[in-house]
């Protein structure tokens, strides 16, 4: 499986990457949402996005609205990750089209409950 | 500067947070994202000579900046432990700026949401701390990190409120 | 440091051979921060006197606590997912057709530790099932006293809420109160917390029509498995059903229940006549 790791902070793109590398994904990395819109359009559509939410350029938000407005993008999962964490937000990001919502600070673990969730764990990493 | 009416009733950040508070969402920062036995233990000391801020700006019903500052060589430190086995073998400004500038979003963030909202949250910036504008609008926590001082200053952005005058100066008759 | 070599051994071998998790040297700092907490609530100054104590008077409970706080970091919400899939789309409903509509349905969440279980089952429930606060009552139980008034409170950690409970899930049934998440006020009308220690006679409690006792018969030996077994049958109606964790089984312990499989996970049912 094949993921799309969208954070204008490098740590958190190393960090996220070296967890999703641990389930099984293969990753590329954005370091913010028109960046990420780029790599898609270039044809690099990954199964998996994560996204962080304040990034300069395009957020995350404005991302998954630019993601769901695109019925190719359709079988795309995103799930946002994120430190913003007012449950308003939360309630935003769902309605825009997000499937999941990861709070910063987070464990690996967390991580792969909540791929385990959508079904999204390589079957490796299943324990 | 005038001050919108409703600004008597602003809130200081002592009446929406505490320092235990402002300690569990670090500690739980640090241990999700530093390493899983990484504490902070909440001694004061005194900060080194040469330090480095990271912050990230709230504007919201409160509005101010969440910073942590602690001795460059502990950001450096904190850098290396934040990437672990992918820190490069000299690091740059740059690295150390985007991982402390991470750290302080995360706590930041936690901060905000702790808060009465909604409230905007800015990129982090890293540097020389943004000035205390009123000292009755800050939480500020001290720790020790691997031994190491840290601060964690919640911080009003807005001037100190005048205390309330019987009869305000008129507007126009602003000194120079 | 509080732990001796040889009391760290002791620990590594005892949680490889209940978890098959490797604890590799150099994790002493890991046995140190994650068993204090433990010690401390046993009255121990630190957890070198723990193994000590444990290692002299071995106990199940104890033993139970010292794996689960060095192989898991906060408890699942959905921990192994296949046993709540399995309420929601078999045992529910058999079990509403099979009751009158002013009967209560009773679950019994056996070893609740912080809540996640119970307030897992209450959620799916009251999506599931209309009026679900007046129509089930949770029963959640735990030996040690601090899990019972956790579960209470339910009130869990930004970590906590992270772990395995869905983001829907999380701002529906959820507000947020400072650093922490409380549930909702109907979900804990539905679930009554209390002490209860599993290898002792049972208080009186259900009859329950569900029963989930989920990582709990692993850390006893054959007899008190047995006994456990024979006392929560005593509370269950005769059609329940009894979920266990993914690695036990009745079977080859007690005889007077039938495994039924349900997609992906095992349900086991009171044999009748027994």
């Amino acid at each position: 499986m094949r993921a799309l790791v969208i954070d204008d902070s490098r740590a958190m793109r190393r960090i996220v990457s070296a967890a999703l590398e641990g389930f099984g994904y293969e990753t590329r990395q954005a370091g913010h949402g028109q960046e990420a819109l780029d790599v898609l359009q270039e044809g690099y559509v990954p199964d998996l996005c994560t996204i962080d939410w304040n990034m300069p350029v395009m957020d995350g938000l404005q991302f998954v609205s630019a993601v769901r407005a695109n019925p190719a993008w359709r079988a795309l999962t995103l799930m946002m990750v994120t430190s913003e964490s007012e449950q308003g937000q939360i309630v935003r990001a769902l309605a825009a089209g997000a499937h999941e919502y990861v709070i910063k600070p987070f464990t690996a673990d967390a991580l792969r409950d909540k791929l385990a969730l959508l079904g999204m764990l390589p079957e490796e990493a299943v324990l | 500067m005038t001050l919108a009416p409703d600004a008597v009733a602003r809130p200081t950040i002592p009446e929406l947070i505490d320092e235990a508070t402002v300690e569990a969402i670090a500690g739980e920062a640090w241990v999700a994202l530093v390493g899983e036995d990484e504490v902070l233990v909440p001694l004061p000391a005194d900060l080194p000579a040469e330090t480095l801020s990271a912050w990230v700006d709230v504007v919201g019903p409160w509005t101010g900046s969440v910073v942590l500052t602690t001795g460059r060589q502990t950001a450096a430190d904190l850098t290396r432990a934040l990437l672990g086995q992918a820190a490069p073998e000299l690091l740059d400004h740059e690295d150390v700026a985007d991982a402390f500038g991470e750290i302080a979003n995360v706590v930041g963030g936690n901060v905000k949401a702790a808060l009465p909202g909604p409230s905007t949250l800015g990129l982090p910036q890293v540097g020389e701390a943004p000035d205390v504008r009123n000292p009755a609008d800050v939480c500020r926590l001290e720790v020790l990190w691997r031994g190491q001082p840290l601060v964690v200053s919640v911080q009003g952005a807005l001037p100190a409120l005048s205390t309330p005058h019987p009869n305000p100066p008129h507007p126009n008759g602003a000194s120079l | 440091m509080t732990l001796t070599a040889t009391s760290f051994d002791w620990v590594r071998q005892l949680v490889h051979r209940e978890s098959a998790i490797v604890l590799a040297p150099g994790k002493e700092y890991l046995v140190e921060a994650r068993l204090l907490p433990i010690a401390r609530s046993m009255g121990l100054p630190d957890v070198g006197r723990l193994v000590d104590s444990v290692r002299t008077r071995p106990s199940p409970e104890s033993t139970r606590r010292i794996v689960e706080a060095l192989t898991t970091n906060e408890t699942s919400w959905f921990r192994d997912g296949d046993p709540f899939t399995a309420l929601t789309s078999t045992v529910l409903p058999s079990l509403v057709s099979a009751r009158g509509p002013a009967e209560r349905l009773q679950i019994w969440s056996a070893a609740c530790s912080s809540g996640q279980e119970p307030y897992t089952i209450a959620m799916l429930l009251e999506d599931a099932l209309p009026n679900a606060a007046t129509r089930v009552a949770i029963t959640a139980t735990d030996l040690s006293r601090e899990m019972v008034e956790r579960t209470r409170a339910g009130r869990f950690s930004q970590l906590e809420v992270n772990r395995g409970l869905p983001a829907p899930m999380l701002v529906r049934h959820f507000t947020r109160a400072g650093t922490e998440w409380e549930v909702s006020p109907s979900l804990r009308r539905m679930v009554t917390a209390s002490e209860c220690n599993l290898a002792a006679p049972l208080p009186r409690m259900g009859p329950f029509d569900v029963v989930y006792l989920r990582n709990v018969l692993i850390y006893f030996d054959l007899p008190t498995k047995q006994a456990i077994l024979r006392r929560v049958r005593a509370l269950m109606r005769p059609d329940g059903w009894l979920f266990l964790g993914a690695a036990e089984t009745t079977l080859g312990v007690d005889d007077s229940w039938e495994r039924v499989v349900i997609g992906r996970s095992s349900a086991y049912r009171p044999l009748k006549g027994n």
